[in-house]
């Protein structure tokens, strides 16, 4: 076994609307950047467009690694903990213990509401547990917060 | 019948079931900072210039302004009464009672806050006396349960003994037994209900307890109060003290030391090499006066200040209650963690320690947030035995530890470890690109109770956790980590120096650890101590 893979469950991957919503909003910043490095170049002329290239370029790197994280970005609900994993070149899988939650908290910015996307993110007594699912649809966000808590409540455990 | 009372003022000390104000003396104690540093600075302006560095008076500063002295005296006045008058209206506002499962709190004026502990989630009750409250007999009351930031709820100021005495309260009814019996605890008959909630705080019927007592210094030693509170306390039976000696020593070898120490070298070195005017570096840093050369020695100094503070007078202590740990020169803390609270534990030993063979234990517990150097060191300096009892102290269960320190159990083994020792798994010799030196250090041991860390080769450190508290765990890998087949497992404990991290083991190792982890921490929740742990055992009687 080169990597966790749980037996008994199945990894659910996040929605791919997620790639769409981390790809808006580096461009987002990108943009502007590139839009007045072109501007100077076309006004002033000399050198500007090297600005471009390089806020060009950087975006490209961090869509296509937006893209990467994505596609690494899933879940598992054992019968006792939830396992995420994430990340390709920094890898990380965590291991939540439903006894161990203390809520469960689903975030949606304007931009994932956009994309019908919530982040689901779990909190334990450790602040060392940074434990979220970024992208989950919405309609199955509230299930998994409702069946956590559930699970959560029949499993909770003391500090 | 001994009544449960201070002989000196025939007060009851109690824990009161009724909305009841903090002590009317509060104000005071809050603001006295504030009083101080103007007395300080009026006493400064009188000063030679020596001392004061010749600044300009107060007064001349006002005079300058061409504002009429009436006025001014008005101007004060009318400060002083609106600082009063805040202090009074936040004094009346300030407001708490205890029932049987919480202790409620009620304040501020503008903006009210009720706030209630939960004694299920009780996780320490300290009790604080800063140095004037210590001289006149006060304390500040501290109850820390789970639940994050701010949750906890701090009483200033009580009366020392009222303060012990909703300490030992609010301990009995979390352990979850209602009264317990024995002459000491006796309940005054009178007083229907309301009384019965009053924690004996019965002098042991002689004079003995107050023998030299005074109002100012009563508090200054422990004696004094505690023999007439302790009595209704339960019993406890004292595990260790770090004397005096052994904790000047252990501060003195440290790196600050040895800088200082190195002091001479470095003036030497500044003038020969960089021609500097040791005189005016001096005179800039110093100053020319007593009050700026002050702070800056003090800060120089502050190190050494701070962690002998602290740790002077270091006694620690097991009762019904779980371990007592008391200490503080200045300002004493006296602190009460209920059994199965302390959630992770630290042994390390600095390279300038390793001849004395001393280590020093911290520990994790809930609740505590702010502050966490103050109240998260079990035992300050010990030797290996100290250590070892201190962990058995707080861990009992681990079972491998016995009360004299034997030799050939799991923790004493990874205190001295290297490789793959007593059962240890180690981080392969590939992962010495990460650690030059220490990667012999590293590994981690599994027992039937807790997850053994060790790690370090010049500081030597020990990590503990046992399975049943266990919050969450991750599986890290980064890209050169992944070149190299190695991977780190983090195990999450609640807020605290411990930090948990078995790094840089074998894929398959990790992975494992990892499995087997989460699968003990399951086994280790079924088993773990109840909230109300006096039930467990039968003695709720």
């Amino acid at each position: 076994m080169s990597w966790l893979n749980p037996d008994d469950a199945q990894w659910t991957y996040v929605s791919r609307r997620l790639t769409a919503a981390r790809l808006i909003s580096v461009w987002l910043l990108a943009a502007p950047f590139v839009a007045g490095f072109v501007a100077a170049q076309v006004l002033a002329g000399g050198f500007w467009y090297i600005g471009a290239v390089v806020v060009a370029t950087f975006a490209l790197w961090a869509s296509w690694i937006a893209a990467r994280q994505v596609s690494a970005h899933a879940w598992a609900e054992r019968d006792d903990d939830l396992v995420i994993k994430q990340g390709r070149m920094f890898r990380r899988v965590i291991v939540v213990p439903y006894g161990r939650m203390q809520y469960v908290e689903v975030q949606a910015g304007p931009l994932s509401r956009m994309f019908r996307i919530a982040r689901v993110q779990l909190h334990t007594a450790s602040p060392g547990t940074d434990a979220h699912i970024a992208g989950v649809p919405v309609a199955q966000a509230a299930r998994l917060r409702d069946r956590l808590t559930t699970r959560g409540e029949a499993q909770l455990a003391g500090l | 019948m001994s009544q449960p009372t201070d002989l000196r003022t025939g007060r009851i000390y109690r824990a009161p079931r009724e909305w009841t104000r903090v002590h009317p003396v509060s104000p005071f104690l809050g603001i006295w900072p504030v009083v101080g540093a103007a007395l300080f600075y009026l006493v400064i302006s009188r000063a030679p210039d020596w001392i004061g560095g010749g600044e300009r008076d107060v007064t001349d500063a006002i005079s300058a302004t061409h504002i009429p002295w009436l006025i001014i005296a008005a101007g004060l006045l009318a400060i002083v009464l609106l600082i009063a008058g805040a202090g009074y209206v936040g004094w009346r506002m300030n407001e708490y009672r205890i029932g049987d499962d919480a202790v409620y709190q009620r304040k501020g004026v503008l903006f009210r806050q009720q706030r209630q502990a939960r004694l299920d989630r009780l996780q320490a009750v300290d009790v604080v006396q800063p140095l004037l409250a210590r001289l006149v007999g006060f304390g500040v009351i501290r109850i820390e349960v789970a639940g994050g930031e701010n949750s906890g709820i701090a009483l200033e100021y009580l009366r020392i003994g009222d303060a012990e005495a909703l300490r030992n309260e609010i301990v009995e009814l979390a352990a979850g037994y209602k009264r317990r019996g024995g002459p000491a605890a006796e309940v005054p008959a009178s007083g229907g209900h309301e009384a019965d909630a009053v924690v004996a705080i019965a002098p042991d019927g002689t004079a003995g307890a107050l023998q030299g007592d005074n109002v100012v210094f009563a508090g200054l030693r422990h004696g004094a109060v505690d023999d007439r509170i302790e009595h209704a306390a339960a019993a406890e039976r004292p595990v260790y003290k770090v004397p005096v000696g052994r904790l000047i020593a252990s501060i003195a070898l440290s790196w600050p030391t040895f800088w200082l120490v190195l002091t001479p070298v470095w003036i030497v070195a500044l003038m020969v090499f960089f021609r500097v005017d040791i005189g005016d570096v001096l005179t800039a840093v110093v100053g020319t006066s007593l009050v700026t050369a002050v702070p800056v020695i003090a800060g120089l100094f502050g190190y050494f200040w701070t962690k002998l503070n602290r740790g002077f007078g270091f006694a620690a202590g097991i009762s019904q209650d779980g371990i007592r740990l008391r200490h503080g020169m200045l300002e004493t803390r006296r602190q009460t963690v209920p059994p199965g609270r302390v959630q992770a534990v630290r042994l390390r030993q600095s390279w300038w320690w390793r001849k004395a063979g001393w280590w020093e234990v911290s520990i994790n517990v809930a609740g505590y947030q702010n502050d966490q150097d103050a109240v998260s060191t079990l035992l300050p300096v010990g030797s290996r035995a100290d250590a070892l009892e201190a962990i058995w102290l707080v861990l009992p269960e681990l079972g491998l530890v016995d009360a004299t320190g034997a030799t050939d159990s799991a923790v004493s083994a990874a205190m001295d470890g290297t490789g793959a020792d007593d059962g240890f798994t180690a981080s392969p010799s590939r992962s010495r690109a990460y650690d030059l030196f220490q990667w012999r250090q590293r590994g981690v041991r599994t027992t039937d109770w807790a997850l053994l860390i060790r790690s370090g080769r010049f500081v030597k450190e020990v990590s503990i956790v046992p399975h049943a508290r266990t919050q969450s765990l991750a599986l890290q890998q980064g890209p050169l980590q992944r070149a190299l087949r190695l991977a780190t497992v983090e195990v999450h404990s609640t807020n605290g120096p411990v930090k948990p991290i078995a790094r840089h083991l074998a894929v398959a190792d990790a992975v494992a650890l990892l499995d087997a982890q989460a699968e003990r921490a399951r086994e280790g929740r079924k088993h773990q101590t109840p909230e109300q742990w006096m039930k467990a055992v039968g003695l709720d009687a």
